[in-house]
């Protein structure tokens, strides 16, 4: 590690070289118009190729502009209208004609290769950098939430460690990955956190079977592709961003103060004396900078670009938050007559991260609000919890005890690096041989203080440390043949192989009773623990391959017809000796009407259709195999002895899940191109579903075995709209709607594997509410029932104080566990996003509204904390109020579940650029800009975040029901966050 | 330029060949943190180890919703009440004492796993032995087949019909329910060929391991219920099987009745067969867990803070006379007990016996007589939802260790000594009344509780003196049925059919198998 890092930081130096040369200055003036008329065109962008230095043009169409002596070209760009980049002669004058409709030949990044966006037949949506979301964003993934149809990205607390869950177009998988394949300048596998927002010029989201099928077994929750920023000839730049947020707290449960919690009513709080707003202790205005440097230029060989980001984030919780420093360089070279191009990447991340206790949240909802004090160190009666207030309740910590006594941190440490060759043997014909190594390396230390209440009344310290270690290496060979036949038709081929290995290997020991607190996780062998063998350690390894044949033809017709069919042959070390290769077809098609039926009135009217079959690998190693480990121990002749057992049943039958899918959509351009847009209607059915059946035993060893069984639908709509108001106004819009998935069947009568009809799971959970599951999984229904007890809404407590359910199977009881119904689904229908862009000259304003529909929310902080019961010595949520006669404990029914329908103006942006004569002397540019997100929600969820939980993680260990139980707002759940950003972009 | 193109492709086709043909389409899995059959089970101590296998299924036995739950909550002994927001869960606790539970209940699906695991896990072993013909392991063959026997007795016992497997290799995977004279007529086949099969040693080499008076015993056991199982009894044969142990002469009652369940109870001398449970090799029994109250914690400096959950019902409180040894006596408002018994209960103490505890949440869960002060109490307010936090006699048989874990260190004997002369009495009784050895039998376990001897054995001295004895070694249940009160009516429980005498199929069964057939009224 130490070694490739010094390698890194070599390269860096050598190309900080490189990137030195001076500037002499020229102005250059002109005119641009519109090719169709000459009419001026105002507020055209005019920019020196490669930089962000430029301008844009006055009422009149003219311009002038300051460039660099050795500037090669100027781009001119206008909304509807090609760009078009024009060389730099000896003139200083330049006028330029722009002619309508090149949004058609946009390039967009496909899988393996590009493509122009009129050739385009299967579902891909490319995002460019500037339609990027802005202000205080730490993952790539924030910066698509709502700007593409179909892709649902959400995190429902302000976590600054947290992941975004992610699902394009529903479920398409039972028992895998439900996240879309993530591959960075064709690196496959990538992890979307060790690239720097600020890094990316684009990322396209490959949303159907015919786009995505050449990534195989991998294509099926469908495939981003992030393209990161490069150098350009002929330009030398440097520019520097740099930005402060500022989070506050959002919404944090509605909860009961010190003054209504000892006059509630019949019932009152234990009055201890003090007022505390457990929350306020717990938060604070989360203070972040980011700064990012990038250097780039290059001449006609040689091309690079390096940039440093530094971020340093606090969450809105206390002792949350990350420090990351990222590098990236890439350089290319060409050579041999320009018929060699190597092209080399490296880029670096390290993170240290305060990973806090979620836990704390649920806590600081019941802890007592006339607390006299959080701390008193001086009270002996609480020095053995270091002066925090304590009581012996169960399941009761004092939050900020928790936050401050105890530590929990990860160190990440990654470095990625590729390199590229591609040479030309002919003009059509070229070769190129790719190889990559990701590594990734994660330290966890975890500390509970000796006097820590929360790990239990004789805390004795504890300590966890553990490393885990990610590495993969890839391989690839390409062969390239693009040809214009004589009769107008375009023929590209591309054939490939892929070999790519993982491994995963870790070790960590956790143990505790210290003398002292001194050493934290630093020496672990101080824990006596170890000593009286009760201590834990554990190390492992695992590793797989990938191993891949590809191929892809692309026929263009006149640009009027056009074919693309691609297929992929997959194998895979996970899947059973039986089942070892996959092969993976596409095929899809489109024709533009306005060229092939005349149809008038538009610019472009392209119908198309695909149909491509994708698959889901198996999540785990050796699933398939028989294997055997230690057991524990038992007793033989007078002593404990180890003992090995079978570790699971094997399947060497296992295989991928095969996903189907149909994707027709009409793109259309009209009024010059001005408002241009797409529909799509896509339908998708996952086969040999992966799921965790349960088996006779005997004469199975265990009682579970992974089958490839399940099947699920998906179908669903999108829209995207794109109109070009006038020069200062351009509004964009997305809707799709998910039909929700459905299961259509987990039974197999020939292997004798069935779910018999249905299974309940994502239990609720202590106190005294084991045993409940919130979720049914059901044969022929769709995903993400909402499962319990209905209320009776107009009298929901009994004259007694019971609770009055209705008794819905009719027995005369009032809550049998025949009694349960399906009470909602988690699964969110629309999502809609709506996007605003002004320009007034020097300043822009952006405003997005986001929204997502349908989806229904399980609050269990109301399934547990509604309770007027519980008063006298936890605090409860003020709707308690609503049930005030209520005797009975809190039980989970109907009347928890409530609809997440959401609108929020989610982005505000200000920006303020300076205008040519106004620049500082050395800068080629400066902007000042404002962003606040997550300003207003409108929402009838009375929840902290009404945004869909796409996932169900209980213990945060991935057991339960996991993506199969959509919509639980679980109680450790981080509080979301308002955010603030002043920020600043400079080209110098 | 021609020579320069060829050399390159050279180049590449030659990178290509070199490094990454031999592996090019190579995809046989490595296996690194764990073994395969391949690599394994070839030396002696490796084949030892496999043994294992079968033993430490038995870990599970006293996990909370395993047999030791299915077989305690249900009868009269035991309860695990609804105490305000604790131990709800789903109201499956109280359905298992009220003998409603369902195929979906985790009890019952736990129990079933429980007991097939071990079915399995030997079945497996069986196989793998008698393919190997090693004459290290051709003696554990004889002596798998005897746990497994053991293990069908206890599926005969809760569940009745059940599919009898015995195979390993090419079985039917989805094998029929079997009914449960069928079960019985294996079980007794099974463990009358182990007897000669298994070690006859009572010493180190066989502590928790299967010997011949293992075997004795589960035949005495499944004697003594064969009305229940079979439908005809079967009493001399019991009695002659539990004279067979006595005999053997291994055994003897010890002088302390609590010599038994102490924290260093390994090698009682009225242990036939015991779980050898560690804190740190072999953890399992979480009694301490189970049925203190948080605050007992600082009772005994627990590393961990108990559950406050199961205890027993009043009546079987009630059942033991005060100065029965077996009951112990309570804590009061000068100090902790000082005498232990099978129960704790009254005020309660920290582990110096100079603070006296104090529960500041009791008002959470209802209003206790005593307010804060924490006083176990026998008496049980109500089955749920808002049992007091501190009611119901907690179940200290088992010592508790100062400073102890989760996982006990104390044994559990599955069968001991006393229960067998209680059997042989039994069975003696059924035959005659009026039968003199049984009367002394029984008067020898009475006379070590240091309570007066009984004039005459009745139906009802007797279920109530093996329900003292026994308390909390999962034989209640079986008890009750035997002497047709366990579907009767008592505290929080109303009279049930006798359906309910064995457990329905779990429903996670009967979907992976549709060949099980569901028991009667489920």
């Amino acid at each position: 590690m130490k070694k490739l890092l010094t390698l890194s930081g070599l390269s860096f130096v050598f190309v900080l070289f490189l990137s030195l040369s001076t500037n002499a200055q020229r102005t250059i003036s002109g005119t641009i118009t519109d090719g169709s008329n000459n009419d001026p065109l105002i507020g055209a962008n005019v920019l020196v190729a490669g930089t962000t230095q430029g301008t844009i043009t006055d009422l009149d169409g003219s311009f002038s502009l300051n460039v660099p002596a050795d500037a090669e070209s100027l781009e001119i760009s206008y909304a509807g209208f090609t760009t078009q980049r024009v060389p730099l002669g000896a003139s200083n004058t330049l006028n330029v004609a722009l002619s309508a409709g090149e949004l058609l030949d946009e390039i967009v990044v496909t899988g393996y290769g590009t493509s122009k966006s009129r050739e385009v037949t299967s579902s891909i949506v490319s995002v460019k950098a500037e339609d990027f979301n802005k202000g205080n964003v730490n993952d790539v993934s924030q910066l698509l939430q709502g700007k593409v149809g179909g892709l649902v990205i959400s995190r429902p607390g302000a976590n600054p460690n947290g992941d975004f869950n992610i699902r394009l177009r529903g479920l398409s998988t039972v028992g895998a990955s439900t996240e879309p394949l993530v591959v960075i300048d064709g690196v496959l596998g990538g992890n979307l956190n060790s690239v720097e927002p600020q890094d990316i010029a684009s990322i396209e989201v490959l949303k159907d079977g015919s786009a995505s099928a050449i990534y195989g077994t991998r294509g099926a929750s469908g495939v981003i592709l992030v393209t990161t920023k490069k150098g350009e000839a002929g330009t030398s730049r440097v520019s520097y961003n740099g930005q402060v947020s500022f989070d506050v707290v959002d919404r944090v449960p509605n909860v009961l103060d010190a003054q209504e919690y000892v006059s509630f009513g019949a019932a009152q709080g234990t009055n201890l004396g003090g007022d505390i707003d457990w929350f306020d202790e717990l938060t604070q205005t989360g203070l972040s900078h980011i700064h990012n440097l990038s250097l780039s230029g290059g001449t006609q060989q040689t091309t690079y670009r390096v940039s440093a980001n530094f971020r340093d984030v606090q969450g809105i919780a206390k002792t949350t938050g990350f420090d990351r420093l990222n590098l990236r360089a890439n350089l290319t070279q060409k050579a041999l007559n320009d018929k060699l191009k190597i092209t080399a990447n490296i880029a670096s991340s390290t993170e240290d991260a305060s990973l806090g206790f979620d836990e704390a949240f649920r806590y600081a909802t019941i802890f007592n609000p006339t607390t006299p004090f959080v701390r008193d160190e001086s009270d002996p009666a609480f020095a053995q919890w270091d002066g925090y207030y304590q009581q012996v309740l169960f399941d009761y910590f004092n939050p900020v005890a928790i936050i401050e006594q105890n530590t929990r941190e990860n160190t990440i440490k990654t470095l990625a690096a590729s390199v590229r060759g591609e040479y030309s043997l002919t003009d059509d014909l070229s070769v190129a041989a790719f190889y990559s190594s990701q590594r990734s390396n994660t330290t966890f230390d975890q500390y509970f203080d000796k006097n820590s209440f929360f790990i239990g009344q004789n805390s004795t310290g504890q300590a966890t440390k553990r490393n885990d270690e990610e590495q993969d290496q890839l391989f690839r060979l390409e062969a390239n043949y693009n040809t214009e036949l004589s009769n107008g038709i375009g023929l590209k081929l591309l054939g490939g192989y892929e070999y790519q290995d993982f491994e995963f290997s870790g070790f960590g020991a956790t143990g505790g009773n210290f003398l002292t607190d001194a050493f934290r996780t630093d020496n672990l062998s101080a824990a006596q623990d170890f000593a009286n063998g009760l201590g834990s350690v554990f190390s492992y390894r695992n590793t797989n391959r990938l191993i891949s044949f590809f191929g892809r033809a692309n026929v263009n017709v006149n640009d009027t017809y056009f074919i693309t069919a691609s297929l992929r042959r997959d194998g895979s070390s996970r899947f059973g000796e039986d089942n070892r290769w996959g092969l993976f077809p596409a095929v899809s098609a489109g024709v533009d009407l306005v060229k092939a039926a005349g149809i008038s009135g538009f610019d472009q009217l392209k119908l198309r259709a695909g149909y491509g079959v994708t698959g889901n690998n198996v999540g785990q190693d050796q699933l398939s195999l028989q294997r055997f480990g230690p057991t524990g121990n038992f007793f033989f002749n007078g002593a404990f002895t180890s003992s090995f057992g079978p570790v699971s049943n094997a399947n060497p039958d296992l295989k991928w899940e095969t996903k189907t899918d149909i994707n027709v959509g009409l793109d259309f351009a009209l009024n010059d191109y001005k408002f241009t847009g797409s529909i799509e209607y896509y339908t998708s059915t996952t086969d040999d579903g992966i799921f965790l059946f349960n088996v006779p035993v005997p004469p199975n060893l265990f009682g579970q075995t992974w089958f490839n069984v399940g099947e699920i639908n998906n179908d669903g709509i999108e829209l995207s709209l794109n109109y070009v108001v006038n020069e200062t106004y351009t509004a964009s819009f997305t809707a799709s709607r998910w039909f929700s998935p459905t299961l259509v069947s987990l039974t197999d009568d020939t292997r004798g594997v069935s779910l018999g009809g249905f299974q309940d799971g994502a239990n609720l959970g202590s106190p005294g509410q084991n045993g409940t599951p919130l979720i049914r999984l059901e044969e022929g229904a769709p995903i993400g029932q909402i499962l319990g007890l209905v209320i009776n809404e107009d009298q929901p407590i009994n004259e007694d104080g019971t609770w009055n359910f209705l008794d819905v199977d009719g027995d005369g009881t009032q809550d049998d566990i025949s009694d349960r119904d399906i009470i909602g689904n988690g699964f969110p229908k629309w999502n809609l996003g709506f996007n605003n862009n002004f320009n007034f000259g020097n300043l822009d304003v952006n405003v997005f509204f986001r929204a997502v529909l349908g989806h229904d929310l399980v609050n269990t902080f109301r399934a547990f904390y509604e309770a007027p019961g519980q008063i006298s010595a936890y605090n409860i949520l003020d709707t308690s109020a609503d049930i005030p006669n209520l005797v009975d404990q809190p039980q989970f029914s109907s009347r928890h579940v409530e609809k997440g329908d959401f609108l929020k103006l989610d982005n505000l942006t200000l920006g303020y650029t300076l205008g040519e004569g106004n620049l500082p002397s050395g800068f080629s540019k400066v902007r000042l800009f404002v962003t606040g997100q997550n300003l207003i929600t409108i929402t009838g969820y009375s929840g902290v975040s009404p945004e869909p939980r796409l996932s169900d993680d209980p213990n945060g260990d991935g057991s339960g029901f996991g993506s199969l139980a959509p919509g639980i707002d679980r109680r450790n759940e981080y509080f979301s966050a308002r955010s603030f950003t002043f920020g600043a972009n400079l080209g110098f | 330029m021609k020579f320069y193109k060829f050399s390159i492709q050279s180049i590449l086709v030659a990178l290509f060949v070199v490094t990454f043909m031999p592996s090019c389409t190579d995809l046989e899995e490595e296996v690194f943190s764990a073994v395969t059959a391949d690599n394994f089970f070839q030396t002696e101590e490796e084949l030892i180890s496999a043994l294992g296998g079968a033993y430490t299924s038995l870990y599970g036995y006293m996990g909370t919703t395993g047999p030791w739950a299915a077989q305690e909550v249900s009868s009269d002994e035991m309860v695990v009440p609804t105490r305000g927001p604790d131990w709800g869960d789903g109201g499956h606790w109280v359905r298992l004492h009220q003998q409603e539970w369902t195929s979906e209940d985790p009890t019952v699906n736990t129990t079933w796993g429980f007991l097939f695991g071990g079915v399995s896990a030997t079945n497996r072993l069986i196989f793998q032995f008698e393919e190997l013909q090693n004459p290290l392991t051709d003696p554990f063959i004889g002596e798998l087949k005897g746990l497994r026997a053991i293990y069908y007795l206890w599926l005969l016992d809760l569940f009745g019909n059940v599919p009898i497997v015995t195979g390993f290799a090419d079985v039917d995977p989805t094998p029929p329910t079997n009914t449960r004279a069928e079960v019985y007529n294996f079980v007794e086949s099974e463990l009358t060929t182990a007897l000669d099969a298994v070690s006859d040693a009572v010493d180190q080499t066989t502590y928790g391991r299967v010997n011949r008076n293992v075997i004795l015993t589960a035949l005495t056991r499944l004697y003594l219920n064969a009305e229940v199982y079979k439908g005809s009894p079967e009493w001399s044969k019991a009695a002659d099987m539990a004279s067979q142990v006595i005999n053997s002469g291994s055994y003897s009652l010890e002088a302390d009745y609590f010599a038994n369940f102490n924290v260093d109870n390994s090698g009682s001398s009225e242990f036939i067969w015991a779980i050898p449970y560690d804190a740190v090799f072999a953890g399992g029994n979480n009694i301490v867990m189970q049925t203190l109250s948080y605050l007992n914690q600082e009772s005994y400096s627990l590393a961990a803070q108990p559950w406050n959950g199961w205890c027993t019902v009043e009546e079987f409180f009630n059942s033991y006379q005060d100065d029965d040894l077996r009951k112990g006596q309570p804590g009061t408002e000068e100090g902790p007990s000082t005498v232990r018994g099978n129960f704790l209960r009254g005020p309660q103490w920290d582990v110096s016996g100079t603070k006296r505890l104090v529960d500041d949440g009791t008002l959470a869960s209802g209003v206790d007589p005593d307010g804060v002060l924490f006083t176990i109490r026998p008496e049980i307010n109500e089955l749920f939802p808002e049992a007091w936090r501190e009611a119901g006699a907690r179940n200290s048989k088992f010592e508790f260790e100062i400073g102890g874990q989760p996982n006990m260190n104390n044994d559990y004997p599955l069968m001991r000594y006393a229960d067998v002369l209680l059997m042989r009495a039994e069975a003696l009784w059924r035959m005659n009344a009026g039968d003199t050895e049984a009367l002394a039998l029984v008067n020898q376990i009475r006379d070590r509780a240091g309570v007066a001897p009984f004039d005459a054995l009745t139906e009802d001295n007797l279920l109530a003196e093996r329900g003292r004895e026994m308390f909390a070694e999962t034989v209640r249940r079986t008890d009750l049925i035997r002497f047709g009160k366990f579907t009767d009516e008592w505290w929080a429980k109303a009279a049930q059919d006798e359906c309910k005498e064995i457990f329905p199929i779990p429903k996670a069964q009967t979907d992976a198998n549709p060949n099980l057939v569901q028991n009667p009224c489920y």
